[in-house]
């Protein structure tokens, strides 16, 4: 099989179970270049406290896995997580950029 | 003086986290590891988030907070509920010094 077939065929092999899932759109690391200037207030900090309502370290997000990072934008998004900032902040988030931004941190090297 | 700031720096440290992380293993082996793994390094779904290397002060927010119910998750409330202060700053402590991909990054 001709590589750009072999390519095609690995592709949609793995796009097919997220898209089963939730339709969620594909992230793209390099997309979310563009968007993360929000997030690198607080999480570009190394060892960044919130201090509102509550004094602790802002997660650590690299490495982290993409499909709960994803989530959890979705879930400040909805109202269901409760950080005033993270609330403001994905509320302006589409799918595509919550997708990219969970690929970007997710797939982070040290 | 030298001497004395680092003394100082000693008993501060060590009350601040007076947490004991092997007692916190010996939770998330019985609670945790099913789905985080023992370390908290290798979640069993990609849904799990990976815990180890994560800040401990973190973690222990997530875990009060899915116990008092202002992070709504029916399942980690459910493990979290028997959870003392005292067994949340453990495992908080454990977890935190394990090693896993997760770092900082901008």
């Amino acid at each position: 099989m001709p590589l750009r077939s072999l390519l095609i065929v690995a592709g949609v092999a793995l796009a097919a179970p997220v898209f089963a899932q939730q339709a969620a759109p594909a992230g793209d690391p390099k997309e979310a270049h563009k968007k993360i200037a929000m997030c690198e207030g607080c999480h570009g900090i190394a060892g960044y406290k919130t201090a509102y309502p509550q004094v602790y370290h802002v997660p650590k997000l690299g490495g982290q896995q993409a499909a709960y990072l994803a989530n959890a934008l979705h879930a400040y998004k909805a109202g269901q997580r409760s950080h005033p900032s993270m609330r403001g902040i994905a509320a302006s988030l589409s799918d595509k950029d919550i997708a990219d931004l969970a690929a970007y941190y997710s797939q982070g090297h040290k | 003086m030298r001497a004395l700031i680092v003394a100082a720096a000693w008993v501060l440290a060590s009350n601040a986290w007076a947490a004991d992380p092997a007692a916190g293993k010996a939770i998330a082996e019985k609670v945790c590891a099913a789905c985080h793994g023992v370390d908290g390094a290798k979640p069993v779904a990609p849904e799990n988030p990976i815990l180890a290397g994560q800040y401990p002060d973190y973690i222990a927010k997530a875990l009060s907070d899915y116990k008092s119910g202002k992070r709504a998750n029916p399942v980690m409330k459910g493990f979290a509920e028997p959870l003392s202060k005292k067994d949340i700053e453990n495992l908080a402590a454990w977890f935190s010094s394990q090693q896993s991909t997760l770092h900082f990054q901008r």
